[in-house]
């Protein structure tokens, strides 16, 4: 049984160099035939449950239209939602004005999350990417009124990228005060613009040294660093991605998402085609019960807390510590046992993944 | 068949001359094959034969050919091309009394002509001289017609032309053959005397033997005795491939063919043995080989401890039919149990290295190639050396000597500045040069051969954009100024990283080494210092640093699955390294102890 909803809109106005999600041009035609398409898709799969948590993510789900946008509603229209509901929806700065605000509340929209990225003009070519600083201010305020829950993210290590440009940024998305600021460094992956361009990431150090200085900036004014790249005011942590974190069942619709039903990991396919002649899925896979017990360690370890180990006992009848080789790495200082949970040390969690591996089974012993 | 209509012949010529090409026209030709069964270059089936273009292992065809309105037997026996391959070549030769030896028309005298020509002269075999591609618009036969009779001293009119890929003059050298080459010798009333020039093991015959016999009739089921060690089998089965098998009862004097005698023992037959008839056995043994001698040496040590005992048997296999390779174990602080091999040369060893992790599935991390050193102690001894680290101590050595070798090196002029100063760096002395032509020459170096067994090729190709051909000849041991230079990881001395290197280039090479390391070993958790030493002096120093990022700093839309593909690929990464002490190790480390390229 799900609690939690993901929809993919992969529309956009506009293509940022970096971006290797799934997206595409708006075009007016083809998001009339997705939209169609993704209502049958949630109608295969919905259940009849209360939902804790809906994220509709993109692409670009600001850039429809507002009768696009009453069409996308109108699919979840029947969702029965907890007394605690957090629905999260994305937005693209350009795209604020106050008609679009009332939308989303009127549909039952109680987050947002705006794609900021940085507001150095040095890099809006690089980023095929422009805001104002101004204008932003502006905006965010008009978003305020309507929603006290915002999310803000920020994107760091650009090519010739300083601390002193990093700071620029911080200070202005401290000025903002909102909720909750999620980070990422840029990562040049393939087939994308710059990834076609061969453009040269900046060193290891650097990128090291501005992840220490965003944590110690953003902690310094109040915002509690949760999750490896996630910051929140207290009681403002993402229920949604937490639902990720904590290896919990979602229901992913919408071209490329994924999702994990009924003990199947899946992920759509990214072929606008394919989806629309309703094949959905690109591939599925059946989780072992051995394999959602590293899930448990991959994704809980994404947390600051880290992963109880009543819990994990609770779940799956066996002591954490029988399961895996966290004795010896506790030992060898990339864990913690932290008043019962089992954490990643704040110095090692930038290189997560080098004590991830320890918990990955091999390829040849999956059931 | 009567021995008068039989000829043995073999095809020899530098690399990439054409050799397997003309093999397969020839087998067309005769209707061996029709052109519609013939896959490109049948005679080369194991794919990394294929792949490089190269014949490592030889295979025979028994091919009909009518000549005059009479029927010939032609037995073609295919050799490797490459220098390091010699002593499959001299094997194949042995059962043979003629062979082509081709030019390419676009290429003319290469290194490697040149070493199969004395192969072959050696062997006493006739030779016929064939100037293949000249369907080429580039070819010049006139010009390549002309090296030949100033290099080799022969006839305009001994002088075939053809083109093994039109099949223009292939029927003139056929009848050239026959005309030619010398029918065999031996009788077959005679007491039996086989000559075994290759073996492979099947895992439904056990092993198969090539043979030619010199003397008498084998039949089948006739008791064989193999007169190195007395082991007697009783003949199964005798076949010839045509280059389809083709099954027969006897085989007489003259004659190449297979036999089965379910031989299950890979050991009881060697290269070279001379086969005989266990009830009527003949006095003598033939010739038989002079062995060859391995030139090149590397540890190769299995990833997974648990797979030494697969190592042993992959490479009790590929001896079977690879007389040359040696091996015997080894131990290493640093990479535990694993063997150390002797090759005839850098490409056997490549060849060799790829088997095993391509047909038998063991992962090898392999050290650098070293060669033999004589080591005279100071009480007298002279021990051999054939890896650094069983090098003895400063204090009780008196000299150390390494071998050098005599390079040809066939170049157009205009790179003679280029190679001759690639020489100079490696330590080479210059001996002299032959003018070919006015545009051709051969340059002979005395080089140490250490200094070959690393980029020599690769820099050789560079510095000519591919037009200069090599081959060497080894010349003996040569007194020399070495000393052993120990690479430190992490304070702690790793064995199987040191090298034997000239003291006036240890500071260079140290430097080299070390900053080479840095690079080849990916960061790890913590810092790795890279040290470089001779005796307790420390000579060259660097460090690889600790890793500070590896994280997927978003994870979108709940696309878990990537995440974990990745994870999976990183450790699948890491298991292709080597575990040594608390440094992970790949394979290019230990190759970058040959590095010698360092600027400063």
């Amino acid at each position: 049984m799900y609690k939690s909803i993901y929809i993919h809109i992969p529309f956009c106005h506009n293509i940022c160099s970096y971006c290797d999600f799934c997206k595409m041009f708006y075009n007016k035609n083809l998001v009339d035939k997705y939209l169609k398409e993704l209502k049958n898709e949630y109608e295969s799969l919905k259940e009849d449950n209360v939902i804790d948590t809906i994220y509709i993510g993109g692409g670009t789900p600001s850039s429809l239209s507002m009768d696009e946008l009453d069409k996308l509603f109108e699919i979840i229209k029947d969702v029965k939602l907890s007394s605690n509901y957090e629905f999260t929806f994305e937005i693209n700065p350009e795209d604020i004005d106050e008609e679009l605000l009332i939308k989303l509340k009127d549909n039952r929209v109680n987050r947002i999350s705006i794609g900021i990225e940085t507001i150095n003009e040095k890099f809006y070519k690089f980023l095929n990417r422009y805001n104002n600083k101004d204008i932003l201010k502006e905006k965010i305020k008009l978003c305020k009124k309507y929603f006290s829950n915002i999310n803000i993210d920020l994107m760091y290590a650009f090519p010739k990228e300083t601390i002193d440009d990093l700071k620029n940024d911080l200070d202005f998305f401290k000025s903002l005060d909102v909720e909750h600021i999620s980070t990422y460094s840029l990562i040049i992956e393939d087939n994308t613009v710059i990834g076609n361009k061969n453009t040269l990431p900046i060193a290891e150090e650097l990128d090291r040294k501005m992840y220490d200085y965003i944590i110690k900036y953003l902690e310094k004014i109040g915002y509690k660093h949760y999750e490896i790249s996630n910051f929140s005011k207290e009681g403002y942590e993402s229920i949604h991605n937490l639902t990720y974190w904590n290896n919990e069942h979602y229901l992913g619709i919408g071209l490329g998402a994924s999702g994990y039903i009924n003990n199947y990991r899946y992920t759509n396919t990214r072929s606008i085609n394919k989806y629309l002649d309703g094949n959905y899925i690109y591939e599925k896979e059946k989780v072992s019960t051995r394999q959602k017990e590293e899930y448990e360690l991959i994704l809980g370890l994404r947390k600051i807390n880290g992963v109880n180990k009543k819990d994990f006992f609770n779940k799956y009848g066996k002591q954490i510590e029988d399961e895996f080789d966290i004795i010896n790495l506790i030992g060898k200082k990339l864990l913690e046992d932290n008043l019962g949970y089992i954490r990643i040390p704040k110095d090692k969690l930038y290189i997560e993944n080098q004590i991830l591996i320890n918990f990955i089974g091999d390829i040849d012993e999956k059931d | 068949m009567d021995k008068s209509h039989i000829r043995n012949f073999s095809i020899i010529a530098h690399i990439d001359h054409g050799k397997s090409t003309l093999a397969d026209r020839i087998l067309e030709y005769t209707g061996a094959v029709s052109e519609r069964e013939s896959k490109d270059q049948l005679l080369d089936s194991m794919d990394i034969e294929r792949e490089r273009g190269i014949t490592i292992k030889l295979n025979t065809a028994s091919l009909h050919y009518t000549y005059n309105g009479e029927d010939y037997n032609l037995n073609l026996i295919d050799t490797p091309g490459h220098v390091d391959f010699t002593y499959e070549v001299s094997r194949s030769l042995a059962a043979c009394e003629g062979a082509i030896l081709i030019v390419d028309a676009t290429q003319g005298i290469e290194a490697q002509t040149l070493a199969n020509m004395y192969l072959a002269m050696e062997n006493d075999l006739t030779i016929i001289p064939v100037i293949n591609k000249i369907d080429l618009p580039n070819a010049d036969p006139e010009k390549v017609k002309n090296e030949i009779i100033k290099v080799f001293g022969y006839k305009e009119e001994d002088i075939l032309l053809v083109s093994a890929k039109t099949g223009e003059g292939v029927k003139e050298l056929l009848d050239h053959i026959v005309e030619v080459v010398p029918s065999p010798k031996g009788n077959k009333e005679e007491k039996l005397q086989m000559l075994v020039f290759d073996s492979i093991f099947d895992s439904y015959r056990g092993v198969v033997v090539s043979v030619r016999v010199v003397n008498g009739t084998v039949r089948i089921g006739d008791t064989i005795e193999m007169m190195s060690n007395g082991k007697t089998y009783d003949v199964v089965e005798i076949t010839r491939n045509t280059p389809k098998e083709e099954k027969l009862k006897e085989l007489a004097a003259g004659e190449v063919g297979f036999i089965s005698a379910a031989i299950k023992d890979i050991s009881d037959i060697s290269v070279g043995d001379t086969i005989t008839n266990y009830k009527d056995p003949a006095s003598s043994k033939l010739p038989g080989y002079k062995p060859m001698k391995s030139m090149v040496f590397c540890g190769l040590f299995p990833i997974e401890s648990n797979k030494f005992e697969d190592l042993r048997e992959a490479l009790q296999k590929l001896k079977l039919n690879d007389a040359s390779l040696e091996f015997s174990p080894e131990t290493s602080t640093a990479l535990g149990f694993g063997f150390r091999c002797g090759f005839l040369g850098l490409l056997h060893m490549d060849v060799i290295k790829e088997r095993i992790t391509r047909e038998f599935n063991i992962d090898i991390i392999t050290t650098a190639p070293s060669v033999i050193y004589e080591v005279v102690m100071t009480n007298g001894d002279l021990l051999y050396i054939d890896a650094p680290s069983k090098m003895p101590e400063v204090t009780k050595i008196k000299e150390i000597r390494e071998p050098f070798i005599k390079t040809n090196i066939f170049t157009p002029s205009e790179y003679i500045g280029p190679i001759m100063e690639l020489c100079q760096e490696k330590r080479g002395n210059y001996v002299n040069m032959e003018y070919i032509d006015e545009s051709r020459v051969n340059i002979h170096y005395e080089i140490p051969l250490s200094e070959v067994v690393y980029d020599f090729f690769d820099k050789l190709k560079s510095f000519t954009k591919g037009y200069a051909s090599f081959d060497y000849e080894l010349i003996g041991y040569l007194p020399s100024n070495l000393v052993k230079m120990d690479i430190l990881l992490n304070g702690e001395i790793i064995d199987a990283l040191s090298i034997i290197v000239h003291k006036d280039f240890a500071y260079h090479r140290g430097k080299s080494v070390v900053e080479h390391l840095k690079d080849a070993i990916p960061r790890q958790l913590f810092e790795v210092p890279i040290q470089a030493a001779i005796g307790h002096k420390i000579i060259a120093r660097s460090t690889v640093k600790a890793l500070r990022k590896d994280v997927l700093a978003k994870c979108y839309g709940g696309d878990v699955t990537r995440k974990r593909k990745l994870l999976e690929k990183q450790k699948e990464g890491k298991k292709k390294m080597k575990q040594i002490g608390s440094v992970e190790l790949p394979q290019e480390a230990f190759m970058s102890v040959l590095s010698d390229d360092y600027d400063e």
